[in-house]
């Protein structure tokens, strides 16, 4: 985590700083290294479901993408099961001072949310078994089973963010590297959001009311929990050129890899796996957040709030809208902006395969005072995330 | 999360109409190439699911079996998904199984292609696809998500009580009173959002549920009434497969019209009248579609009583329908049978010792029921042979193609929860067929001389034989009266079979 800054040749100032690294990253406990583990193998394993189902369609319990989402909650199980325990009942656990008492048991406050979400994910695997059976596989990502898994996954990456600031706050060495965690963790949060909230927002529907909400209700926190909670002057613009790398990645990456549809219908052909959309532009918002954040440090908090609210949604839409009328012109259908790979059951009559957007059966009227409606939506992300992030530089357990 | 449905313990299945009635699996026999197959498709309860099926080769040296399901018509009919190899049973070389996966409501198709020793061959089996029930949670399984539901709920509740409480607190310090206090106050109110969450929940799984009802399958609506001599039909959609929402539009790929019915060797309805409760007469008739949605019909002579009308009719991509209404019939004083109409009389099934192996006819010619001494048993694939003699016990010399074919039958189940209308080649229908094969250029003309179910060794010489036989499996055990057309010269007859179905 920490820079390496060796010349090239000095082999002694290299393992100079070698040893600092070993030295900075022993100091972040193995718990935490497991937890972010966990977490990133969610949401690689998330992506990866997706793209298997557009792409091959069929799947059983036993796909490498199933593996890789399960891995998290067994991670989580596991690692913070054992911290619960010993912390309980080892008589010379190291947190036993540094616990919270839930049930009875005693650990850090972030292994119970990290477990709880572990134990959430595993309880969605028979739940969206029998759903699947009730009511046939479901070929969408919002289901109850789904959510079930998504929150559990969501609380494995909370945990992991109460463990990190617990273990900052607690600690009395600079906090370069916990921070830096801290941002990746941010970054897996916001990747992770973007899930739930792909399907509204792919880009036929970018000129819809819809996507201005979903997107003021939900990234805003990530960004501003972040910010507050690192101090950095750029994090939110950092954590959404996390997600931004990390989508823009899988276009690259994804095609390299054959598949082919064992399900029918079959409408597009398809050959290698298929990427998620390009990333929406959240990169230039959080920047103009971050220019906010920098300037308006005594501010009343709500004020503060609502201005941030609106930059949010208004700078957002002043670049996404344009933005998605070029997704859907012929410039964007290649390797980089991948709008060219269709999902294989995508009918050809459908709007993502005529590259024609939605249409709005809003006045200008009422999409006016829905764009409203989502400042309104931001400025309670943003706060919330604040006052989450403001706690989350005061917990010691 | 839904604590309500948890507890409702039981599997419950809803079994509705469906084309065919209560007999949803597929029985086919055709060739596929140098190959003859005998195809049985078990179509799955949900859609999206997995269809089950077996194929057995009548013909040795096949080498590989691949099956893929596709769209019958429109888009999605030109890519195939990649084929699935079927596996061949250990015991016999010639006995197929496989699964596949029918993601979507329509009429679709499985293609077999076979390779082996003669070459390769194909064959389409049409395959209606539709949700047939939904299902309620195991005991068990209810039981065990109820547990780790309300532990879920519990540790979340506990958890904001913990973080409340001690989270912020220097490590080593106790938490004062108000500490605890504000622990006791955010457990209350975590209690109720974390309530508030799980009934919103609820309602989204009912909302869920409600719309996946929607998609279970529903045939149109069929209501029957007599203006003097004449029979009047009337459809009416009943909600299933329409398109309310853009979206809905947008990736629905079927959606059911009235408009689309294609004639199905020859007609564009059958219509089979069976009079309750004791299945003892029979009418197969062919009204005629005035508009669309209706459909009338000069009655010929018929018996008083109260019948069950089976309207069997095909939508123009191949999907077909089975409509069920009932109608009290007084005495009719009419025309007589004429064209392609068929009868049977005979005494109520209840008068049935059980199993019937030779019926009679009005006019001394006897039909057959060539099987051998084994139990019948549901949910088998079997191939039901029968034979028309004349009286002194010969093959009529006369024999013709009743619409096409060698004979039709109908398996109809004595508690009327099943009707299948059954030809040579099996339960699809003839339009379906041609569509499958690709072949659109007659839409469900009447078939010429080559048509399954024909012994196709006989010397050319336009005789026919007078046996006929139908792949098909009784879907449920109980009593069952299977009738029997075929026709020699100008006389179509109608032979009446019992059948007891063990499980």
């Amino acid at each position: 985590m920490a820079s390496i800054s060796a010349q090239p040749g000095d082999l002694a100032s290299l393992s100079r700083t070698t040893a600092d690294v070993s030295a900075k990253t022993a100091a972040i406990p193995w718990y935490i290294w497991c937890a972010s583990l966990a977490v990133t193998s969610a949401m690689v394993g998330g992506y990866w479901d997706i793209s298997w189902h557009e792409s091959i369609g069929r799947d059983t319990f036993w796909t490498p993408a199933h593996m890789a989402i399960y891995l998290c909650g067994v991670l989580a199980g596991i690692a913070f099961g054992y911290l619960i325990l010993h912390t309980t009942f080892s008589k010379n656990s190291p947190l036993a001072e540094a616990s919270v008492h839930v049930f009875g048991f005693r650990a850090p406050m972030g292994a119970f949310i990290a477990s709880w979400g572990g134990i959430a994910m595993l309880t969605s695997a028979p739940f969206d078994n029998w759903w699947h059976d009730a009511y046939g596989l479901d070929v969408k990502i919002v289901s109850p089973p789904h959510i079930l898994l998504i929150i559990g996954v969501y609380a494995v990456v909370v945990g992991t963010l109460v463990l990190l600031a617990g273990h900052m706050n607690r600690s009395r060495s600079s906090h370069a590297a916990e921070k830096k965690l801290i941002l990746y963790i941010s970054g897996v949060m916001l990747i992770q959001f973007m899930i739930v909230l792909m399907e509204s927002t792919e880009r036929v529907y970018l000129h819809l009311l819809t996507a201005y909400l979903v997107t003021a209700a939900l990234p805003p926190i990530v960004l501003a929990l972040a910010s507050r909670l690192t101090g950095y002057r750029f994090a939110a613009t950092l954590v959404a050129a996390i997600y931004t790398a990390f989508r823009i990645g899988l276009i690259l990456v994804l095609p390299l890899f054959p598949a082919e549809p064992k399900l029918g219908p079959v409408y597009q052909q398809v050959t290698h796996f298929i990427p998620p959309e390009f990333p929406l532009l959240f990169i230039v918002p959080a920047f103009a957040l971050d220019l906010l954040w920098q300037r308006t440090k005594n501010w009343n908090p709500w004020k503060l709030s609502l201005v941030s609210g609106a930059v949010w949604v208004l700078v957002f839409m002043a670049v996404e809208w344009p933005f998605a009328s070029f997704l859907l012109s012929p410039a964007s259908r290649n390797w980089f902006f991948g709008t060219g790979y269709l999902y294989f059951a995508m009918p050809p009559t459908s709007f993502l395969a005529r590259n024609v957007f939605y249409p709005n059966s809003l006045s200008r009227l009422q999409f006016g005072l829905g764009i409203l409606g989502a400042i309104m939506l931001a400025t309670l992300a943003i706060r919330f995330g604040e006052t989450r992030g403001e706690w989350l530089g005061k917990i010691k357990r | 999360m839904n604590l309500l449905r948890f507890s409702a313990a039981f599997l419950f299945l809803r079994i509705a109409a469906q084309a065919h009635v209560g007999s949803p699996d597929v029985y086919l026999q055709g060739k596929a190439g140098p190959y003859q197959l005998f195809v049985t498709v078990r179509p799955p309860l949900t859609i999206p699911g997995v269809a089950e099926l077996e194929v057995r080769s009548e013909t040795p040296g096949i080498r590989e079996l691949r099956a893929v399901p596709l769209a019958m018509t429109g888009a999605g009919a030109k890519f195939a998904p990649i084929p699935d190899a079927l596996n061949v049973s250990p015991k016999d070389p010639r006995f197929f199984t496989g699964s596949l996966w029918m993601m979507t409501s329509g009429s679709w198709q499985v293609r077999l292609t076979a390779d082996g020793a003669q070459g390769q061959g194909i064959l389409s089996v049409p395959v209606p696809s539709f949700a047939r029930s939904s299902k309620t949670m195991q005991f068990g399984l209810g039981a065990i998500l109820s547990v780790l539901g309300i532990f879920l709920i519990g540790g979340l509740v506990a958890m904001v009580g913990a973080a409340s409480r001690e989270a912020k607190l220097d490590p080593g310090t106790q938490p004062s009173p108000t500490n605890l206090r504000s622990g006791r106050n955010a457990t209350i109110v975590a209690t109720v959002v974390v309530l508030a969450i799980v009934f919103g929940g609820n309602y989204w799984w009912n909302s869920e549920a409600r719309d996946y009802s929607t998609r279970i399958y529903k045939p149109l609506k069929m209501s029957a009434s007599l203006q003097g001599n004449e029979l009047l039909l009337e459809m009416k959609e009943p909600g299933w497969m329409q398109a309310k929402t853009i979206k809905q539009a947008e990736f629905r790929v079927f959606t059911r019209k009235m408009d689309d019915l294609v004639p199905d060797h020859g007609h564009i309805m059958h219509l089979y009248a069976i009079r309750q409760p004791g299945l003892d007469i029979i009418y197969h008739l062919h009204p005629e579609q005035r508009e669309t949605g209706s459909f009338a019909l000069q009655l010929p002579s018929m018996a008083a009583g109260h019948y069950r009308l089976y309207a069997d009719i095909v939508h123009a991509n191949g999907f077909p329908e089975t409509l069920v209404t009932e109608l009290d019939v007084p005495a009719i004083t009419s025309r007589a049978l004429a064209g392609d109409d068929a009868y049977a009389s005979t005494n109520p099934w209840q008068q049935s010792s059980g199993n019937t192996f030779v019926f009679t006819l009005p006019d001394g010619y006897k039909m057959e029921w060539v099987r051998d001494s084994q139990p019948l048993a549901a949910n088998r694939a079997m191939s039901f042979t029968f034979r028309l003699t004349k009286p002194d016990g010969s093959a009529p010399p006369d024999m013709g193609l009743y619409m096409g074919m060698l004979g039709h039958a109908a398996f109809v189940k004595t508690d009327g929860s099943v009707f299948a209308h059954i030809h040579p080649n099996g339960t699809a229908s003839m339009a379906a067929l041609m569509l499958a094969s690709g072949d659109t250029s007659q839409p469900a003309q009447p078939m010429k001389m080559d048509m399954p179910g024909m012994d196709h060794n006989m010397p050319m010489t336009y005789a026919l034989p007078n046996s006929v036989n139908f792949p098909y499996g009784f879907p449920s055990p109980g009593r069952y009266r299977i009738f029997v057309q075929m026709r020699h010269s100008d006389t179509v007859e109608t032979g009446v079979f019992d059948a007891v179905v063990s499980k």
